[in-house]
C-alpha cells in the first residue's frame, strides 16, 4: 500500500509537468486547474512524508538520517514554492515553473529510494 | 480544462526585469540548484570531508555561485545584473573545467560534484543553465530603453 505512494508521485509529477509544459506551449498562464493540480501534488507529498516519518518512528534507519530529514523538509516545499512562483508570473512562463516542480517531485522519489531503499518506487 | 490565456508577449520591447517572463523559470531552476548544492555540500563537508576534499570544496564553491546567481537574477538591478553576468560566466567556466578535470583525473573525485562529467548526474542541467543565464542577461545589456 505505502509503496504505491512514491510511484503515484512519480507518475503524477511527470503528468503535471507534461500538462504544464503544454500550457506553456499554448501561451497560457497559471489558472485554477494548475493550482488545484499543484495542491494535489502537495497532498501526495505530505502523505509520503507521513509514511516515512512513521517508518522512522517504527525504528527503521536510513544510511544517512540528516539527508533524509533534509529531503523530508524540502519535499513538501516544492509544490508550495513552485505554485507561488508560477502563479505570480502572468505569462506562459508561470506553468513552466510548475513543470519544474512536477519534475523535481518525481526526481525526489528516486533520491528517497537511494537514501533509504525501503522506500520503493 | 485549460488555463487562461496569457496576455500577448511584447516582442518589440525589452523584458521588464530579470525575474519575470523566462527569468521566472531561470530564477526557479537557479534557486533549486542553490538549495540542493548547498545542502549537499554542507552534509558532505560536515560528515565525511576527508573522503573527497577536492570534490566537496568544489561542490561548496558551486553552491556559492548558484546562490549569487539566484539572488542577483531575482534582484535585477544594474549592479545585480553585472554580478549575475560574472557568476554565470564563472559557473560556465567552472562546469567546463571541473567536467574535464573529473574525466581526465577521476581519482581526485571519489565522490561526485555538481559539475562532475559536465553535470551528467543532474541531467546536464548545470551545463545548459549558465548558457541560458548568459543569453537572458544579454537582453538587458543596453539597459531597458533599447531592444537588441
Amino acid at each position: 500500500m505505502s509503496d504505491a505512494v512514491p510511484t503515484t508521485i512519480i507518475i503524477y509529477g511527470l503528468a503535471l509537468a507534461a500538462y504544464a509544459l503544454l500550457m506553456t506551449a499554448l501561451n497560457r498562464r497559471v489558472g485554477l486547474v494548475l493550482l488545484v493540480a499543484v495542491g494535489v501534488l502537495e497532498i501526495l507529498l505530505l502523505v509520503l512524508v507521513g509514511i516515512i516519518v512513521a517508518r522512522l518512528a517504527g525504528g527503521g534507519r536510513p544510511s544517512s538520517v540528516p539527508t533524509l530529514v533534509g529531503y523530508l523538509i524540502a519535499a513538501p516545499l516544492v509544490p508550495l514554492i513552485a505554485g507561488f512562483w508560477g502563479a505570480v508570473e502572468r505569462s506562459r512562463w508561470g506553468p513552466a515553473v510548475i513543470a519544474v516542480g512536477g519534475l523535481v517531485a518525481a526526481i525526489l522519489m528516486v533520491r528517497f529510494h537511494e537514501i533509504w531503499p525501503v522506500i520503493h518506487v | 480544462m485549460s488555463e487562461p490565456m496569457a496576455p500577448p508577449e511584447q516582442k518589440a520591447s525589452p523584458p521588464d526585469s530579470t525575474r519575470t517572463g523566462p527569468g521566472r523559470l531561470l530564477v526557479a531552476v537557479y534557486g533549486l540548484f542553490a538549495l540542493s548544492a548547498s545542502a549537499r555540500a554542507s552534509v558532505q563537508i560536515a560528515t565525511k570531508f576527508h573522503h573527497a576534499p577536492v570534490a566537496y570544496l568544489l561542490s561548496a564553491f558551486a553552491a556559492v555561485v548558484y546562490i549569487i546567481a539566484t539572488v542577483t537574477l531575482a534582484n535585477g538591478s544594474p549592479t545585480a545584473r553585472r554580478i549575475a553576468l560574472v557568476s554565470c560566466s564563472v559557473e560556465f567556466a567552472g562546469v567546463l573545467a571541473v567536467g574535464t578535470w573529473s574525466i581526465v583525473d577521476p581519482a581526485t573525485f571519489p565522490d561526485a560534484t555538481v559539475w562532475s562529467g559536465y553535470g551528467s548526474g543532474y541531467g546536464f542541467v548545470p551545463l545548459v543553465l549558465p548558457v541560458f543565464g548568459l543569453l537572458w542577461l544579454r537582453r538587458f545589456r543596453r539597459g531597458r530603453s533599447t531592444d537588441r
